[in-house]
């Protein structure tokens, strides 16, 4: 036990003593996502557009002159060329759109956009039939109204000079039935409700879940990793092999020793995120925490493994590409339905996979443990799997019986 | 009389790929000796002392500890010195000396009084809350060897432990290795220094993987013919050329 301590503190001594790694630790992961949240937190910018043939047009009132502005078609399409404007909108009928188009996103900006004046249009399209046909009835009515009156003076005409005839006829006349009240005509609006988040989400918070896991496993990874592979090289992980520490107390040492850094590390970092940031998170913090700090015991156990492998610290960092970059990409940052079955399932042999997994159920689904155990568990085993393999190796290089 | 052997290396083998760096080799150390072991740049001293800590495995052979296989517990009576410094730059010389000393089992006031004791003794005393990223090359060296010496063990196998040293210092460590085997310690030591050589009890001479010469500096000047250890040396490896 004492052996385990000593290497514990001795390790928080060196992370503390060795400020930049510090920095490096708790500053850069809480600098590189607020950068994350300007760019895919903030709401996104205006697309810039242009009508045409608009004099002679009744959809005019559509296109408001606060979103389009009004111009000549040569105009327009010089605007067009020169990225002044996204899109312009021929409004001779058919109505008709033109994109610059280089652009997804702006493509898709301006899209919704126009489509929302398109329904607008659509709105006074029907004004304009409904008063066409109001005007149709109103005519028809007044005939109704003439004959009407026609009728009545024929009846009283009847009546003083034929009243059995008149009786006779009102029998068999059909029972006019009174006209039903037009119903109220409903409104054609879409209400729409969210099962998980709501309508404020945006890429952000989505990402969110995934960047705390990708930073937190990067940080530790990077830095478990040299910090064990220095042991390797400076020698002094063979003057450890010297003593009569034992092989698991070497490994638990710099899991107990990271851990602590880790719990710090994550506590502010999910702090930053939730009450700095406010990012979209209905869970409880401590469900967060935890995952957290699983996941950062699978990158210190996986970093650890790994540094056996590279012989420098360039070599360390050659694992990023390898390790971390894959992961980021499968972590589910970005949808893997469509994706071969084969890749799905090296995604499943990530552990960042299932720290998001774990992380939205609880930040935007809410999910408390019987949302998160299962991704908790899988985390924790990855772990145990690592420390294992890592004991054995260091067992196996120490001929030394136990 | 009791003579114990605090290691003893049996029929050593070891290969690195196609290179025989040990061929046969068996070493037996007398307890309370101070045995020097010395040979060329590559042949192999680093390598023989690594198989006898455990370090490394030999292909073939058997190593004791202490009259038996090697345990972890063994190596509470061990001080081990590499070739290289093997320190913590981040931490100062006292977190260094504090760490070897609490996984060697110490604690307390006994170990912050020997932490002091050692430092004293390779002259590191004022310089303990320094970081050892600021140790000059001779101030780490010392350092390293301080801490093969913090728990007081019974056995101490220094790899070139003067190396880049000045000639006062190198004295100084010289007696205090003296010290320790006049408390019963046995010390192996492998060096390039004749004058160091002249200091051991016995000398074993390494070539091409095998010991090829093996006594006290005075016999084996006197079987070679030679008045200097240097010329042991030198006779030695002509005879290996002329062969
Ligand atoms: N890990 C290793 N892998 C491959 N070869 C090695 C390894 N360690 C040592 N060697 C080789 O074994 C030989 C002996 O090396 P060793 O370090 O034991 O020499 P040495 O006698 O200590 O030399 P020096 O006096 O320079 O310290 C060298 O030729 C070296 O290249
Ligand atoms: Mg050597």
């Amino acid at each position: 036990m004492r052996n385990l301590f000593a290497m514990a503190r001795r390790i928080i001594h060196q992370i503390v003593r060795d400020k930049r790694t510090l920095a490096l630790l708790i500053i850069a992961p809480l600098l590189i996502l607020t950068l994350v949240w300007y760019i895919f937190g903030a709401k996104a910018s205006e697309p810039n557009l242009a009508i045409i043939h608009y004099k002679s047009s009744d959809l005019l009132p559509a296109f408001k002159s606060a979103d389009y502005e009004r111009m000549s078609p040569l105009q327009a399409r010089q605007s067009l060329a020169d990225k002044k404007i996204d899109a312009y909108v021929d409004l001779k009928t058919p109505v008709k759109v033109h994109l610059e188009g280089s652009d997804p996103s702006r493509n898709g900006l301006a899209m919704s956009k126009i489509q929302k004046s398109m329904q607008a249009v659509q709105q006074i399209n029907v004004k304009k039939m409904k008063t066409e046909l109001t005007g149709a009835i109103q005519t028809q009515q007044k005939t109704i109204q003439a004959q009407q009156q026609t009728l009545r003076q024929m009846t009283e005409v009847m009546q003083r000079y034929a009243p059995s005839a008149l009786a006779t006829i009102m029998q068999n006349a059909p029972k006019g039935e009174k006209p039903h009240a037009a119903a109220a005509p409903e409104k054609v609006k879409l209400d729409v409700t969210y099962l998980h988040g709501n309508d404020d989400l945006n890429t952000f918070d989505s990402f969110g879940p995934a960047m705390v896991g990708i930073f937190v496993f990067l940080f530790i990874f990077m830095i478990g990793g040299v910090s064990f592979l220095r042991e390797r090289t400076t020698g002094t992980l063979d003057r450890l092999m010297a003593s009569p520490i034992k092989n698991y107390q070497i490994i638990w040492g710099y899991m107990i020793g990271f851990g602590l850094f880790v719990i710090v590390q994550s506590f502010i970092l999910t702090c930053y995120i939730v009450y700095v940031l406010n990012i979209y998170d209905i869970g409880h913090l401590l469900d967060v925490l935890i995952i957290v700090f699983i996941l950062s015991f699978s990158a210190l156990s996986l970093s650890i493994l790994l540094s056996t492998f590279a012989s420098n610290e360039l070599q360390m960092f050659q694992f990023i590409p390898l390790v971390i970059v894959p992961q980021v990409f499968l972590s589910g940052l970005f949808p893997i339905d469509t994706l071969p079955g084969w890749v799905r399932a090296l995604g499943n042999l990530m552990p960042i996979h299932y720290s998001t997994e774990a992380l939205r159920n609880i930040m935007i689904r809410g999910t408390g443990f019987s949302g998160w155990w299962f991704d908790g568990l899988i985390l924790v085993l990855f772990s145990i799997v690592f420390i294992a393999i890592n004991i054995l190796v260091i067992r196996a290089s120490r001929p030394v019986v136990d | 009389m009791n003579v114990s052997y605090p290691v003893k290396g049996e029929h050593l083998h070891k290969r690195f790929k196609n290179q025989i760096v040990l061929d046969d080799v068996s070493l037996t150390l007398q307890e309370g000796e101070i045995y020097g072991l010395i040979g060329p740049s590559g042949s192999g001293k680093t390598t023989l002392v690594r198989i006898l800590l455990g370090l490394e495995k030999a292909d073939s052979g058997n190593v004791e500890l202490f009259e038996q296989r090697p345990t972890l517990n063994a190596f509470r009576s061990l001080g081990y010195m590499a070739q290289s410094d093997a320190l913590y730059n981040e931490l100062s010389a006292y977190q260094n000396l504090d760490f070897f000393a609490s996984i060697q089992g110490m604690g307390g006031k006994e170990k912050k009084q020997r932490i002091l004791e050692v430092a004293k003794s390779v002259d590191l005393e004022k310089d303990l809350k320094k970081n050892v990223a600021q140790f000059s090359g001779g101030m780490k060296r010392r350092l390293s060897l301080a801490a093969a010496l913090v728990h007081s063990p019974r056995l101490y196998l220094l790899d070139e432990p003067t190396v880049g040293l000045d000639p006062m210092i190198r004295r100084n460590i010289w007696t205090l290795f003296h010290y320790l085997k006049g408390k019963g310690a046995t010390i192996i030591v492998t060096t390039h220094v004749m004058d160091e050589v002249a200091q051991c009890d016995r000398v074993g001479l390494l070539s091409e993987g095998k010991i090829i010469a093996q006594g006290a500096p005075r016999d084996l000047m006197a079987q070679y013919g030679v008045p200097s250890v240097e010329e042991i040396f030198i006779a030695i490896e002509k005879e290996g050329a002329k062969k």
